[in-house]
């Protein structure tokens, strides 16, 4: 069952007379519990996917459906609250709040919009994720007091608070030494495997293309490549 | 949710800490300013109003009036059941009675003369009297063992050419309108206060009585000190409803008649307002009273002061506007600085309304800090240089507390101040929290701040 739709998309930007195709008519769609990677150069298109698989941005033509609902005619609150309940986000540069503890930067999500858990059992939950971010050390530390590796384990659990449908990951390890990044690739597919949490990753880095059960080449807008891989070939 | 955005707003405030400090001084600053001088002046006031009450002998005043059978008006407070039962009704807020008598006679010395107001006073019931005036020349020493002292106010003395220790002549009128002289003995000068309608001269009621044909133990006006000054004004129309007699009642009532019905003459639908006839003064029985209180003779001050503060009230807002201005600058600033945070939490799920909300409790909070720091500060000031006794010139003494100046702090002026600060801070910071709260998370995400 797909979680992610993609028909037809289009996207152009206008950069002041010039008009920049960065999508032409992509269509494709993402299976619940996948671990899928875009990949492709520079400009072929992946950040503006990504962008629109979370709401962010809004296609110039073509539809796009995420957890079975179209995103094109919903209000700014409408898509504020889609992104809330149904994605989390993973950031190339971490995007942590500064002021704000391990403990507090992972709980914000939950603050900002209704919570069916109860005090005891959100605690309990921010807990057991910062445990498998491997960061019970840590939870009173700010961003500042950690490692790049450490800021990008909050970032994972942070995306994961809400238990969402998706995480949209923006090449989470390219900020990251070659050790660093294997581990957390290794705590996503783990977080994968356990929560069934679709992650969908724009990236360069092939030890992701290597494990993804799916994987979209982008090239100059267009999908050139569109792969489902076996479980097995995908395991680590 | 509110105490998440509070929370991440009270901490951002300390991301930048010295822009926070130079922003909550600035207004710490402006709060200073206006606190200290409204808690200046309203000691000034309370000094004032203190020292006053000692010279005129209490907080209420009451003149007592008599129509003699030869067709006089005396002042003259004769034992009457109204106040004596007025006066029980209201003991437990009366904290202490002076009885004086009172004349306006010409004080003589050579060939110089000149007319003073003048006070007969019990100096040892009134025991606060002599410590409030304010000796300019002579001393207070010797004023209870001579019968026939006399205090001048300054200017009085100087118009006379007069010394302390020599003596004068002061010609009066007795109750009955006779003609009579005493000589008083000059105990010294004190500070005159003329500009504030106080400038009277003090000597024994004894003495001054046997010279107006009064007896003794017999005064003109009665004064009340209170203890609690909230009452002033009710008390004061509690006596003035008492103390009417049924002929004052009588009198008012007509009065009103006669205006309800006065027909009025047009010209050419012009009203023309007749020209009032000299008033007949209509004979009275027994005392009739007129009853004041230290409120209204404090009325020219409190205006001066309410210039004054007025004057505190715009330069605070001058210092609101530039600090405004600064939180403006600093607030975009902060918004460009912050723009990917503001990326990231709009991508989580944080509505418009919550970005706006963050900046403007950071403002807020800002605008808390800073007043409650300029109050702080302002009592601390406060506190230093009311301890100092200040060695300065006699006329200023009536401003000050044995020397000392005092501040009085006004609850609900500071409240006012602080929601006036917190309100403009709010106001400043709404255009760039607006401006923060309308970036689209692309926009803001992929910002390089």
């Amino acid at each position: 069952m797909a979680i992610v739709q993609l028909e037809d998309v289009k996207k152009i930007y206008k950069l002041g007379k010039t008009e920049v195709h960065a999508l032409r008519g992509v269509t494709f769609s993402i299976a619940k519990g996948d671990f899928a990677a875009l990949i492709g150069p520079s400009g072929s298109g992946k950040s503006t996917i990504l962008n629109l698989m979370g709401c962010i941005d809004q296609p110039t033509e073509g539809v796009v459906t995420i957890d079975g609902k179209v995103t094109h005619g919903l209000s700014d609150k409408a898509l504020t609250r889609l992104r809330h309940e149904t994605l989390g986000f993973i950031f190339q540069s971490f995007n942590l709040i500064p002021v704000l503890n391990v403990y507090e930067n992972i709980e914000f999500p939950l603050l900002l919009g209704k919570n069916s858990m109860g005090k005891q059992e959100t605690r309990e939950w921010i807990e057991y994720l910062i445990e498998a971010v491997g960061l019970s050390d840590h939870m009173q530390h700010k961003s500042n007091e950690l490692s790049g590796g450490q800021r990008q384990r909050v970032a994972i659990a942070r995306a994961l608070v809400t238990k969402p449908q998706i995480v949209l990951a923006d090449e989470p390890t390219a900020n990251l030494d070659s050790k660093t990044g294997q581990s957390i690739l290794e705590l996503m597919r783990k977080m994968n495997a356990e929560l069934n949490t679709t992650f969908i990753f724009s990236t360069h880095d092939h030890t992701i293309i290597d494990i993804a059960d799916h994987v979209i080449r982008l090239l100059d807008g267009q999908i050139v490549e569109n792969t489902r891989q076996s479980a097995e070939a995908g395991g680590l | 949710m509110m105490l998440t955005t509070m929370r991440v707003a009270f901490r951002n405030i300390s991301r930048q800490k010295k822009r926070s400090f130079l922003l909550v001084g600035a207004i710490a600053f402006g709060m200073l300013v206006i606190t200290l001088l409204n808690a200046l002046t309203g000691g000034v006031v309370e000094n004032l109003r203190v020292n006053f009450s000692h010279a005129l002998g209490g907080h209420v005043f009451i003149i007592g009036r008599e129509f003699t059978s030869s067709g006089q008006v005396i002042l003259k407070i004769a034992p009457d059941e109204r106040l004596d039962q007025l006066l029980v009704e209201h003991d437990s807020v009366i904290e202490s009675l002076t009885k004086r008598s009172r004349t306006l006679p010409t004080l003589i010395f050579g060939s110089k003369q000149t007319m003073q107001l003048m006070y007969g006073v019990d100096f040892l019931a009134e025991d606060k009297l002599l410590d409030s005036l304010v000796v300019t020349d002579g001393s207070l020493e010797h004023v209870l063992e001579y019968h026939d002292a006399i205090i001048l106010p300054k200017p009085s003395g100087e118009r006379l050419g007069v010394q302390p220790g020599e003596t004068i002549l002061v010609k009066l009128e007795t109750l009955t309108g006779q003609q009579n002289v005493g000589e008083f003995r000059v105990a010294a000068f004190i500070e005159d206060q003329e500009q504030f309608g106080i400038s009277a001269a003090y000597a024994h009621r004894t003495y001054l009585n046997s010279l107006l044909n009064l007896e003794a133990d017999e005064y003109q006006v009665l004064n009340m000190f209170l203890t609690d000054l909230a009452v002033l004004e009710d008390l004061a129309r509690d006596f003035r409803l008492g103390l009417r007699s049924p002929d004052e009642l009588e009198e008012e009532f007509a009065e009103v008649e006669e205006e309800e019905m006065g027909l009025t003459v047009t010209v050419g639908n012009v009203p023309i307002t007749p020209t009032p006839e000299p008033e007949e003064i209509r004979p009275w029985d027994g005392t009739r009273y007129e009853v004041m209180h230290i409120n209204q003779i404090m009325e020219p001050v409190e205006q001066m002061v309410g210039v004054l503060n007025k004057v505190a009230l715009v330069i605070f807002l001058i210092l609101l506007v530039v600090t405004m201005v600064g939180i403006t600058n600093t607030f975009r600033m902060i918004m460009i600085e912050r723009t990917r945070e503001i990326g990231t939490m709009r991508a989580f799920g944080m509505q418009k309304g919550q970005v706006r909300s963050i900046f403007l409790w950071e403002a807020a909070f800002l605008g808390i800090l800073g007043s409650l720091a300029g109050v702080v500060l302002g009592g601390v000031i406060a506190l230093i240089l009311g301890s100092i006794t200040f060695n300065a010139d006699p006329s200023l003494q009536f401003f000050l507390n044995h020397g000392q100046i005092t501040f009085t702090f006004a609850p609900a002026s500071i409240v006012f101040n602080l929601c006036l600060v917190v309100f403009t801070s709010l106001l400043a910071a709404y255009r760039p929290a607006t401006a923060a709260a309308r970036l689209s998370p692309l926009e803001a995400l992929s910002s390089h701040t």
